[in-house]
């Protein structure tokens, strides 16, 4: 079973077209992997399918490294029973 | 506007409001536009101004701070002889009194007024306006009205040209007052012309008035190319910025008019700057429609258009529908809807080359082909008291109020559709 952090990779790849390897968790998603508003609002979006979670869209576009993700995601899966 | 005829207390009520979403979603239905002048506004130009309004619980609050008669004060509809008007009605080209006899006056199955006296009020002993309509209709003399009620949005449309035709009537001709340059033409009798004497009309501008009356409110500005073809009426301080305002179109106060508008209302203070058509639509406030958005109100095959209303499709019965969109949407460049398009308030579409979806629900975004949650609530209020700041009106609490209980009435709609779309976005593996 892929970690959540895996996860976050593939997403990450496969919304912003990112090899996977290039993605760390120090990367910041728009300085360093391109994001643009939209594909923020996207890769939300996208990171709520994977994980069957709701996330507040305020609280959720203020994350702005992968590592952050993991960690935001990660305690929304937990308050949500999904971890 | 009459004299207060002091006799007979006023109160104008809403009803059936869920039938004109999106546009009714933050305002009263009586507050809708046709012609030039809201529905309130030509049932007060008939009857005087009104002792109160009735309006869902919702709205109460933001529109007690907007109208100057009392909103849901229930103490209106016991003690004093009372006209209870149906806030749908449009009231052109009518002539129905304030005082008179005890009736209930309808429009087939539907309530125009009804006036009872206050010993009959007390005698029926309802403590709300459906209770008092019910008992009215079923225990006063009746008779019938030949009076449009509005029911749906495309109602408003369809109505436009004729309400159009009797705001002039009220208003009269000026022909060519205000500032009306060298070089600006009217084509057809120019008594058919009203120009507000602070509007201005510059060259090479054509008021085209041979099919029906041009009205231009004050403030109005025709800019260079622009061809404004009658029944139409401009609102107060809009500007025309070039292009073709065809016929039956009504556009309200403060806005931003260019490219094609035809048969359609633009409610007030909304932006169409650029190219693009529109087409027997129904525009709320504070919308911004972003280069060449486009809306298309005829199919290919002639067939009646069917829009969303309620989560049902809906036939309007008519050839001719366009789009519907609620207060504060913004689209962005080449946004296309389809026919019968129905758009919530406070959505933020971006096209991505074909038509979008019938049904965009109210808070959400649109972008690649997929209906999401985008930023969510807080940042559209802020978008929107943006919007607002700019022509220096302040987004009331008592407006976020409203944005916000619509928010939450319009989440399970919108909730399902996000999640259905959301599929697309699934990691192939």
């Amino acid at each position: 079973m892929a970690t959540v952090e895996e996860r976050i990779k593939q997403v990450v790849s496969s919304v912003l077209n990112v090899p996977e390897d290039e993605i760390k968790p120090e990367a910041n998603f728009a300085v360093d992997l391109g994001a643009e508003s939209i594909q923020s609002v996207e890769l939300v979006a996208a990171f709520e399918e994977e994980f069957d979670i709701e996330m507040d869209e305020d609280e959720a576009l203020q994350v702005q490294t992968v590592g952050a993700a993991v960690e935001f995601i990660s305690n929304v899966m937990k308050e949500q029973g999904k971890l | 506007m009459k004299e207060r005829n002091t006799g007979m207390r006023l109160c104008i009520y809403e009803d059936c409001y869920e039938n004109l979403y999106p546009i009714s979603y933050l305002r009263p239905v009586f507050e809708l536009r046709c012609g030039r002048t809201l529905l309130r506004e030509k049932i007060e130009r008939a009857l005087g101004p009104a002792d109160g309004c009735f309006v869902r619980d919702a709205l109460a609050t933001a529109w007690a701070e907007k109208l100057a008669c009392k909103v849901n004060d229930a103490s209106l509809i016991s003690g004093q002889d009372l006209m209870l008007v149906n806030g749908r009605a449009i009231f052109a080209n009518v002539e129905i009194d304030r005082q008179g006899p005890e009736e209930a006056a309808m429009s087939g199955d539907e309530v125009v007024y009804a006036r009872l006296n206050a010993a009959t009020l007390q005698k029926l002993g309802q403590k709300t306006i459906p209770g008092i309509l019910e008992a009215a209709a079923k225990g006063l003399p009746g008779r019938q009205l030949d009076v449009t009620v509005v029911r749906f949005p495309w109602d408003l449309v369809f109505a436009n040209p004729a309400a159009i035709e009797d705001d002039f009537r009220v208003l009269g001709t000026t022909g060519r007052s205000g500032k009306f340059a060298d070089g600006a033409y009217i084509y057809g009798d120019e008594a058919r012309v009203h120009i507000s004497d602070s509007a201005e009309v510059h060259p090479t501008a054509v008021l085209d008035a041979a099919h029906g009356p041009i009205i231009l409110d004050e403030g109005v500005v025709v800019y260079p190319h622009t061809r404004v073809e009658g029944p139409t009426s401009i609102g107060r301080d809009t500007l025309l910025v070039g292009g073709k305002i065809r016929e039956e179109t009504s556009i309200g106060p403060v806005c931003r008019v260019g490219g094609e508008v035809e048969a359609s209302i633009i409610h007030g203070y909304s932006n169409k700057y650029h190219d693009g058509f529109l087409g027997h639509a129904y525009v709320g406030e504070w919308v911004n429609l972003g280069a060449l958005t486009t809306n298309s109100d005829l199919k290919n095959d002639y067939s009646t258009v069917s829009v969303y209303l309620n989560g049902k499709l809906t036939d309007s019965g008519s050839m001719k529908t366009g789009a519907f969109i609620g207060d504060h949407t913004k689209t962005g460049i080449g946004t296309f809807f389809n026919t019968g398009t129905v758009v919530g308030v406070m959505c933020n579409l971006l096209g991505s080359g074909g038509s979008l979806p019938k049904f965009l629900p109210s808070f959400c975004w649109y972008f690649n082909e997929m209906i999401a949650k985008g930023t969510g609530l807080r940042s559209l209020i802020e978008t929107a008291r943006a919007a607002m700041a700019r022509r220096d009106i302040e987004l009331t609490a008592a407006d976020e109020g409203l944005m916000r209980y619509t928010y939450e009435i319009t989440k399970e709609e919108r909730d399902k559709l996000v999640k259905r779309d959301r599929r697309k976005l699934r990691v192939r593996r």
